[in-house]
């Protein structure tokens, strides 16, 4: 691996999940060593040991899960670990002005006395290039920045980025995201199992040759758009409910339909998918299911309603790690047949449809007793995926189906929600990526602080506008 | 058969060290030999002796103490096994053994029955009130919050305090008969004795099959049955077996119920078959012994059976090493030893696995 860096430069590096990204930013900020090879500044070999030899060269990370102390201030924050002192005592007024002339300097509005746990996650991010700018970082390293953000704030990223850069910073974008990419860099590095696969520049490329040089072969990225679907009777209809972290949510999904949640971390979507899968109370309303109604629900009295659900934390939610394959295959229909004869487990049942799922949804390896922790990330999704739809669910809750999957496994499981949205089963998709939603939902509902805030037929969604209603703002 | 493999080496080298121990104590590797000869005489039978003498008595009488003491072992491991499923730490079991134990002796000196039924009705008793122990704890856990560890290891101190410090020697005193003044409760009556099988010859009685009975029946119910199934997805990752729709309390109720229940049967198997009646102290710890039988076992039922007879062997040869100037309780301590070696996992799953499984990487 080969790769320099100039001033004033945006390196754009990409690849599939496991292609190395990362692996190489951290030999750059002295988390990994190389095993072979030299590290040079300005032309000096310099060996780096740890992030303190990184950040002493001039080189600052924001990583992709922020290292902020939460009940600290912005300042407070900025200053961790190299604090100013005066007077053999803690100096936060230098602190506080530290920040101010930053944001003044970058154009962006922070307030150095607030709180981090009361920011929004894109000003959290906000604060980590303040910090790494304050330590003098010349090279700025951001690691998958804009998974979290909302379109407004990615847009904001990337002009601070800019401006970093004509200021004479390097700055290097981790990310799988094609167009973040393409919107950011002045040059762009593939990566592919380790090695770099090549070398452009955006004005260059194209979204379909930069994900074929990823994959090493040609893959669309996108499943071609089903037409929109025949509109059936609502399934799932909520009528008021809320619940803690939900404010009076109304609203259905129809057989045939994915009806996709968008919204910014934290605003209520993950409640609502925990309310409709029975796993959350809800105190007001009426959940109803079919033609049932539900004032309290349990988990198993959804599943026998028809409800599936693909949670976002596999293997706290969706798989027992130290369970066998066939054993997770049977969770959540243990009681009945093929995995149940009677109060016991029928073993040669459950052999036989764990064998026949993981053929048919093409989960590696194929054996039944692997435990089930040991599978890849991929390999999971892909179980739980084929499980949930093994039970002919008639509504199917998924959160984030994609997070971490690399770009076969992503249209494997994009493929396979749509086919079964086509053959008429309700689907709740709840996504933090709007590309995902846009890519896959019939209509799109976002929410905010826990309330429905818009609902949009897909034909009518326009990226900037669910943004900004992602954003609490009215219509 | 491969899981068995860190807890029988375990054994094994606890087994070697304590010898050399014993050897260098002794400073006589003689002497330690023919106490460790003992033992094993003890444990299994003398058999030379009895092939040269052709009296009974010196392999039944051995192998009765071995299998007595086995289930005692047994069933208090079980009922730690049990609790491990659901991921609970039941280290209560002593103090459900001492209120089962005392509902045994009160059943067996009080009540005038016909002898199965006297029995039954015994040992039904002490699994209900050991059951009933475990509960409160469990209560305190699911809706409270209560850590189990807490909560279990005070109630012991209740149990004792409660059935030795006043009901033992208040309410339930046996009433002195002429001028002899007698500890502990009233004798229970015959009907309600756990039959022995060779009576002229060992102490060896009923409870033994019981707790292996029991333990083949634990080992269907956790690997064979589908609430087993849960159970054992509650204990390994709660929050997927609620999604998964499993009614998690109530898994774990039931799961510490049963613990409970055998726990209390290990009080009233000890006062029904051996003590007859609830001695002024129970100087048994066979309630903590349980934690260590289960973890040697690795949590499994018939690991724990296994781990029980083993220990139960040495514990009842231990008092033979006696004459080779061994203290008694020494089986005690390669039970430490061997519990230390299981615990140390990680040293073994580097020693016997092939090679480390695949990451989990993408």
């Amino acid at each position: 691996m080969s790769l320099d860096l100039a001033p004033g430069e945006r390196l754009g590096l990409i690849g599939e999940n496991g292609a190395g990204k990362s692996s190489l930013m951290n030999v750059l900020y002295g988390l990994y060593h190389q095993d072979s090879g030299e590290l040079a500044f300005d032309g000096a070999v310099a060996r780096i040991r740890s992030p303190q030899d990184a950040i002493a060269r001039g080189v600052g990370m924001v990583h992709q899960h922020f290292t902020l102390v939460p009940n600290l201030t912005v300042a407070e924050n900025v200053v961790l670990g190299d604090e100013p002192t005066r007077g053999g005592l803690l100096d936060l007024e230098a602190a506080v002005r530290v920040v101010d002339e930053t944001c003044k300097r970058l154009e962006f509005t922070l307030d150095p006395r607030e709180r981090v746990d009361r920011l929004t996650v894109g000003s959290q991010q906000k604060v980590e290039i303040v910090k790494a700018l304050r330590r003098g970082a010349k090279t700025i390293i951001l690691d998958e920045p804009t998974a979290v953000l909302t379109p407004q704030e990615t847009e904001d990223l990337f002009r601070i980025t800019r401006q970093l850069s004509e200021g004479g910073a390097t700055v290097v974008l981790i990310t799988h995201k094609l167009k973040d990419v393409l919107a950011f860099a002045t040059r762009i590095a593939v990566l592919r199992r380790g090695k770099k696969v090549a070398e452009v520049t955006p004005a260059e490329t194209s979204p379909d040759q930069l994900a074929a040089l990823m994959v090493g072969e040609n893959v669309t990225n996108d499943v071609p758009a089903a037409a929109l679907a025949a509109t059936g009777d609502a399934f799932l209809t909520l009528e008021h409910v809320s619940a803690p972290g939900l404010n009076d949510i109304s609203l259905d999904v129809r057989k045939g339909e994915i009806l996709g949640i968008a919204g910014v971390d934290g605003n209520g979507q993950r409640e609502l998918a925990e309310v409709v899968t029975g796993l959350r109370p809800f105190t007001h309303g009426v959940l109803k299911l079919g033609a049932t109604h539900w004032k309290k629900l349990t988990p198993a009295q959804a599943r026998a309603s028809g409800v599936a659900h693909i949670p976002e934390d596999r293997l706290r939610r969706a798989i027992v790690g130290d369970m066998t394959v066939e054993e997770n295959v049977a969770l959540g229909r243990q009681h009945v047949a093929p995995f149940a004869r009677g109060p016991f487990i029928d073993f040669a049942g459950r052999r036989e449809r764990t064998t026949k799922l993981l053929e048919t949804n093409d989960v590696r390896p194929l054996d039944p007793l692997a435990r089930a922790g040991s599978l890849s990330g991929g390999n999971q999704q892909k179980l739980v995926v084929g499980r949930e739809l093994d039970a002919k669910p008639k509504l199917l809750v998924v959160v984030q189906p994609t997070r971490g999957l690399d770009i076969a496994a992503v249209n494997a499981v994009r493929a396979k929600l749509r086919a079964e949205a086509a053959a008429g089963c309700a689907v709740l998709l709840v996504s933090l990526d709007l590309e995902e939603l846009l890519a896959l939902a019939d209509r799109v509902v976002v929410m905010f602080e826990g309330r429905l805030n818009g609902t949009f037929a897909r034909a009518a969604c326009d990226e900037l506008e669910l943004g900004r209603r992602m954003l609490g703002a009215e219509a | 058969m491969r899981r068995a493999l860190p807890s029988v080496l375990s054994v094994l080298i606890a087994l070697l060290v304590s010898f050399i121990a014993a050897a260098f104590t002794l400073g006589d590797l003689g002497q330690a030999a023919s106490a460790y000869l003992a033992m094993l005489q003890g444990a299994v039978g003398d058999w030379p002796r009895y092939f040269e003498t052709g009296n009974p008595s010196t392999v039944l009488r051995p192998i009765g103490e071995a299998g007595t003491k086995a289930a005692l072992l047994t069933l208090t491991g079980l009922s730690v096994a049990v609790a491990f499923r659901v991921g609970l730490f039941n280290i209560g079991a002593q103090g459900q053994m001492v209120v089962g134990a005392l509902a045994a002796a009160f059943i067996g000196a009080q009540l005038q029955l016909p002898s199965p039924l006297h029995v039954t009705l015994a040992l039904l008793a002490a699994a209900l009130l050991g059951s009933c122990w475990a509960l409160l704890a469990t209560g305190l856990k699911l809706w409270r919050g209560v850590h189990e560890v807490i909560s279990t290891i005070m109630l012991n101190w209740v149990a004792v305090s409660l059935v030795e410090n006043w009901l033992v020697v208040g309410p339930l005193k046996a009433t002195a008969s002429g001028t002899n003044s007698l500890s502990g409760t009233a004798q229970i009556h015959a009907t309600a004795e756990l039959p022995r099988l060779v009576a002229d010859y060992s102490r060896l009685n009923l409870g033994f099959f019981i707790a292996v009975a029991l333990a083949v029946a634990v080992t269907v119910w956790m690997q064979r049955t589908r609430a087993g199934f849960e159970s054992r997805a509650v204990g390994l990752a709660p929050k997927a077996a609620e999604a998964a729709g499993v009614p998690v309390a109530r898994r774990v109720l039931q799961a510490m119920a049963v613990s409970g229940a055998l726990a209390g049967l290990a009080g009233g198997t000890l006062i029904l078959g051996t003590e007859l009646k609830y001695p002024a102290t129970l100087a048994s710890p066979y309630g903590f012994d349980g934690i260590a039988i289960a973890l040697i076992g690795q949590g499994h039922p018939l690991g724990a059976l296994g781990t029980a007879l083993v220990f139960g062997a040495l514990r009842a040869g231990g008092t033979h090493m006696q004459l080779f100037g061994v203290h008694k309780s020494f089986p005690e301590l390669i039970q430490g030893l061997a519990l230390l070696l299981v615990a140390a996992k990680l040293f073994w799953e580097r020693l016997v696995a092939k090679k480390p499984a695949a990451g989990g990487v993408t």
